[in-house]
């Protein structure tokens, strides 16, 4: 399990840490959408304070790039779909232009990725969901609370559903599952045990939350609005406006 | 240390857990429990015992709410588990056997503070719950850790003190020492006797008596789903074996029982 705290919440005292999770929420909302419409100079200053957000909530690149190398697989995969055209017949050609279009969208993506595992490392489950209780609070016909719990759980189960995951792995290459050529039985063999082991274990959660009185009445953390979330709020919609430089 | 306050409900009670002819079948048509009747006593101190699916586990879950009773009772605090098992649950404290699946907390301290936010109580009250709890087991200062970065020992540790934040009157621990290291079962022992020390009410299942016989007062033994016997561990300890349940090593050696540590 050790292996899986870059996407984890991690304790710590850092600026990131400590501002209100509806602050690092709207934040996250907020750059994400700009994200849609910047160019290379809101990427590269967003860019730039991820990286400053990532050293001093004590999170190690390497770490985060080995966490979400699916995920970076996935870009590359993005990359050479948007980027790699086809022009007269079957011959793959990659234009400057279109590259580099490609690499601004795959930036974006990147981007609001770092964002979220940055919210999920500096923020408790139970702070993500008071906020979200919070927010949606005002929206008719949503049960917030009931919303607010289940995205909770996923943040909170999805670092151990990959870890049952790796197990599982391990435990077929043990048993030399990389003979077996075809992807397709390769696939069936590792998410028939894992589909079974998640839901064992969503049935074990569900007893062990039961056994001590769950409830959606639960008394939330307390959220505080300090001087620092101004500050940080300030700072985003700072980074916001250079959507309009190129 | 400051000691965590039992929930305030009547002492008049004479039995705090009293079921009566308790059946349970699974899905797949196995007989869980057949029949069973049992009453415990406020302060005692039982083990349940039992080879694999005997019906320890579900006889656990039946008592908490887990499970509701297709026929027979199970009364908690004379409260009908069946027709309020959040209050059977605040009454009884259960801790599973395996700690990784009870830990639903993201740090120790929200881990532990699980049980009394669901109660709806005030965060101060919240606050000195969980340092009490954390106290009780020796586990003050890790209130920032991640529980799954604690050793066995420790997490097991952790899971008690989730539950004790809820202030139970009954402690029900399933195979309390299963994979846990000497030094680790001596500690989660030595708590278990604080607790029974300061009144609580204790159960333990285990199929391995050796560790915690010296120390009960009771000694209920299951096959197939059935209490086969119940008693004095003196009386029922002799030829227990035949139930599929080793005898602790003094028994085997002719000394009687006797504690596992001194």
């Amino acid at each position: 399990m050790g292996e899986l705290t870059a996407i984890g919440f991690r304790h710590g005292r850092s600026l990131l840490h400590r501002l209100d999770p509806r602050t690092k929420q709207a934040l996250l909302m907020g750059l994400s959408v700009a994200s849609l419409g910047g160019g290379v100079t809101f990427l590269a200053l967003c860019t730039a304070v991820m990286m400053l957000c990532i050293s001093t909530a004590g999170l190690r690149i390497r770490r985060l790039i080995i966490e979400t190398r699916y995920f970076l697989f996935l870009l590359c995969f993005v990359f050479a779909v948007r980027g790699i055209t086809f022009t007269g017949g079957w011959v793959p050609t990659l234009s400057a232009d279109v590259a580099g279009e490609a690499l601004i969208v795959c930036w974006r993506l990147l981007l609001v990725v770092i964002m979220g595992v940055l919210l999920m490392a500096t923020t408790r489950t139970a702070d993500i969901r008071a906020a979200l209780v919070w927010y949606l609070k005002p929206v008719p016909v949503v049960d917030e609370k009931m919303a607010a719990t289940m995205v909770g759980l996923v943040v909170r189960f999805l670092p151990v559903i990959l870890f049952q995951g790796a197990e599982i792995a391990d435990a077929q290459r043990a048993r030399g599952i990389e003979r077996r050529k075809n992807p397709l039985i390769r696939l069936m063999r590792f998410t028939i045990p894992l589909f079974r082991r998640v839901f064992i274990r969503a049935d074990e959660l569900a007893a062990a939350m039961q056994a001590r009185c769950y409830s959606d009445q639960r008394t939330l953390p307390e959220l505080r609005f300090a001087r620092r979330d101004t500050l940080a709020l300030g700072i985003g919609i700072l980074l916001s406006s250079t959507v309009m430089l190129p | 240390m400051s000691r965590l306050p039992l929930s305030g409900l009547p002492n008049n009670t004479v039995s705090i857990i009293q079921i009566s002819h308790l059946y349970h079948r699974f899905a797949d048509g196995t007989q869980g429990l057949d029949d069973v009747s049992l009453a415990f006593e406020e302060g005692e101190f039982t083990v349940v015992a039992g080879a694999n699916g005997s019906g320890k586990t579900t006889l656990l879950r039946h008592i908490n709410g887990l499970l509701l009773s297709e026929s027979g009772t199970v009364t908690v605090c004379g409260k009908s588990v069946k027709a309020d098992p959040s209050a059977a649950r605040q009454q009884v404290g259960m801790v599973f056997q395996d700690a990784d699946s009870q830990i639903v907390g993201e740090t120790v301290y929200d881990d532990v503070a699980f049980g009394p936010e669901n109660l709806s109580l005030e965060r101060s009250q919240i606050n000195q719950r969980v340092n009490q709890a954390l106290a009780a087991v020796d586990l003050s200062g890790f209130e920032n850790k991640m529980p799954h970065h604690l050793s066995g020992g420790e997490k097991r540790r952790l899971a008690i003190a989730g539950v004790l934040a809820m202030t139970p009157r009954v402690l029900m621990m399933d195979e309390p020492f299963s994979n846990l290291d000497y030094p680790a079962t001596c500690r989660v022992l030595d708590h278990i006797l604080d607790f029974h020390k300061n009144g609580h009410t204790i159960i333990v299942t285990t199929h391995d008596l050796e560790k915690v016989i010296a120390h009960a007062q009771r000694l209920v033994v299951m096959v197939k789903g059935r209490v086969v016997k119940d008693g004095m561990p003196a009386d029922v300890i002799g030829g227990i074996e035949r139930y599929g349940i080793r005898p602790p090593c003094s028994v085997l050696l002719g000394q009687g029982i006797r504690p596992w540590v001194n």
